[in-house]
């Protein structure tokens, strides 16, 4: 058998096969490129408007009542979901959130930066298990039993939804 | 369907190299020992998992507890471009990220800052006022900055600690007689805070006073800050505004209508006889020093704020004669840093208490800073003015507060995640005195 039809068909074949249908696999769908706000159920809020976001997410608000502290729950970097609420929410780059959230606890205005999970799986479950969490996942990927909540009274997926 | 096609792509790549096993036993040795690492890997993680398990006492929700395999096996894993991020982070050692569940105990983050500089000046006769810290020497040399420590640690979830502690090279900090040059350790914050809600926290401890910008948003973190120092209104030794403040302090802040005002009130020791130190160990007469400081926020301008404060004291300083002290500032930030532009004015009022004329000395200065948008972001030229001036009636400053107006030109290269290298010259006009002009090169980094 000659050489190249053997390689094509041992190694590059299955990779590209494999690279196309990962690829696919993450392609969501319409819509899918919104990120949805999910809080755990004992949260008291069903919407937020864009600023009150921007201050949850900056560590401004840390309280949703007096006895429920915000949890973040902060995608790992690399993330899509995360690149977005960069872009949109923080307006910050990688290096500039970073230095956002050490300069944050250096002040000692909060505690600790926010919690890092590493899939919306991880997401769900830590927000449901932590009273007061707030994270941010992929809006067809929202894991069940937490709420999600509408920005600016919109939901993902519908026009004018500010993460995109 | 997500699932379904990821697995259909892992098996693809595997398919085919296993089913040509006997045909390249090369191809068979690789696969064996892939196999091999993934069991190990498998083994590890369940062995941390147990471990894991045994030691967080976070509150798990019923339905985690019910589905105990999805809860500690994620049925998608991260995406590679996320996983490699992640051990990244986990090499930089990002120190405020929390990556676990809390724990039944207080548990202490550490986190640290340090510099290293060179500096070159013309300076040839006395410094005027200027302070160690700000690198104006008639010697040519390297410079150890602070070595900082930051700890932070919350002892329930309303009340936390935190301090920031430093070791300062000083020419006298040394044992022996005369004291030989060595390091002097200081606790320059130690605060113990409960939050109530986001509109009152109360605290207890020593500060780095609230009444202007710099003092309270760098600290002494130098790699946070773009430039090598501080302005020298705000500088560490310096006597123009008591940058420490030992006492109580009642903060909080409200959306306002958009606005997002922040608060501090304060109630403290004032300065103590050297006029740069705080009352630390105990206040110098029977009047408290008191502020007030306010800042906005708003939402339709997100980067700006606008502040001012009022600051009181009374003062029986070692040099100057004993009098009441007014501060009264002003600030306003654009904390962007296309452009990142920070500007603060302070006056500072003397009355003496036997009947002498009332001073003003002022200061101010204005920093512009811009983050280049080419080769990653990682250069960010800057140039400050500043200017300090003390009237000759103002006998409590004279002799300790530089009258002189600055420029500083410098570039930021931000070499690391978490190392930045600068280079600055300064030209510094003083009054009665000599001009100075200085080349300084530092490395400020946190770790």
């Amino acid at each position: 058998m000659p050489i190249l039809p053997t390689l094509w068909l041992r190694r590059i074949f299955p990779l590209a096969a494999a690279v196309c249908l990962t690829a696919f696999a993450n392609y969501a769908g319409p819509g899918g490129d919104d990120v949805a706000i999910v809080v755990s159920p004992d949260v008291p809020v069903d919407n937020l408007s864009f600023p009150e976001l921007r201050r949850l997410m900056l560590g401004e608000k840390q309280y949703w009542t007096s006895n429920l502290h915000v949890t973040l729950l902060m995608r790992a970097p690399g993330a899509p979901e995360r690149e977005i609420v960069l872009r949109t929410v923080y307006q910050m780059s990688e290096a500039q959130f970073r230095q956002y959230w050490i300069a944050k606890v250096f002040r000692a205005e909060v505690q600790s930066g926010p919690r890092v999970v590493y899939s919306s799986e991880m997401a769900g479950e830590q927000a449901l298990a932590t009273p007061g969490a707030l994270a941010f996942v992929d809006a067809a990927q929202v894991p069940k039993g937490l709420k999600v909540v509408k920005i600016n009274g919109l939901m993902p997926g519908q026009k004018g939804y500010p993460l995109h | 369907m997500r699932r379904v096609f990821l697995v259909m792509g892992i098996a693809a790549v595997l398919a085919t190299p296993s089913g040509a096993q006997s045909a390249d036993p090369e191809m068979r040795q690789l696969v064996e020992r892939l196999m091999n690492r993934i069991d190990t890997l498998e083994k590890r993680v369940a062995e941390l998992e147990q471990q894991n398990s045994a030691t967080h006492l976070a509150p798990v929700s019923p339905a985690a507890q019910a589905a105990p395999q999805t809860a500690q096996t994620p049925a998608i894993p991260p995406s590679p471009a996320e996983a490699i991020a992640a051990v990244h982070q986990a090499h930089e050692q990002a120190p405020p990220l929390e990556t676990t569940a809390p724990q039944a105990g207080p548990t202490m983050h550490i986190a640290g800052f340090g510099s290293m500089a060179f500096s070159a000046t013309d300076l040839h006769g006395p410094n005027g006022g200027f302070q160690p810290l700000t690198l104006l020497s008639t010697h040519s040399g390297f410079s150890e900055g602070q070595f900082v420590l930051q700890f932070s640690s919350a002892l329930t979830s309303k009340v936390s600690v935190f301090s920031e502690l430093s070791l300062t090279a000083r020419s006298d900090a040394g044992t022996g007689s005369p004291a030989a040059p060595g390091f002097n350790p200081e606790v320059e914050r130690l605060i113990i805070r409960y939050d109530w809600n986001d509109y009152f926290k109360i605290s207890f401890g020593r500060y780095h006073t609230p009444i202007n910008y710099w003092n309270t948003a760098y600290h002494h973190g130098t790699w946070l800050q773009t430039t090598i120092d501080r302005p020298e209104m705000t500088q560490f030794g310096g006597s123009f505004i008591p940058v420490h403040f030992v006492g109580m302090l009642v903060e909080g802040a409200a959306p306002a209508g958009g606005l997002n005002l922040n608060y501090n009130v304060g109630l403290g020791n004032g300065r103590g006889q050297v006029l740069s130190r705080a009352g630390d160990l105990g206040d110098i007469n029977n009047n408290r020093a008191w502020l007030v400081n306010a800042f906005v926020r708003p939402d339709q301008l997100y980067g700006l704020q606008i502040g001012g404060s009022v600051y009181r004291d009374e003062l029986n300083p070692l040099t100057g004669l004993p009098g009441r002290e007014w501060i009264e500032s002003a600030h306003v930030v654009w904390a962007k840093e296309t452009p990142e532009f920070i500007s603060e004015f302070a006056n500072v009022s003397h009355t003496p208490f036997n009947g002498g004329v009332t001073s003003n000395s002022q200061a101010f200065y204005s920093q512009l800073a811009y983050r280049l948008p080419f080769n990653q972001k990682l250069w960010k030229p800057y140039y400050r003015f500043e200017y300090i001036h003390v009237p000759e009636s103002d006998v409590t400053f004279r002799v300790l507060v530089p009258s002189f107006e600055g420029s500083t030109v410098g570039l930021r290269y931000d070499a690391a995640s978490f190392a930045a290298i600068k280079v600055e010259f300064r030209h510094y006009i003083r009054r009665d005195l000599p001009s100075i002009n200085g080349a300084f090169v530092a490395t400020d980094f946190t770790f």
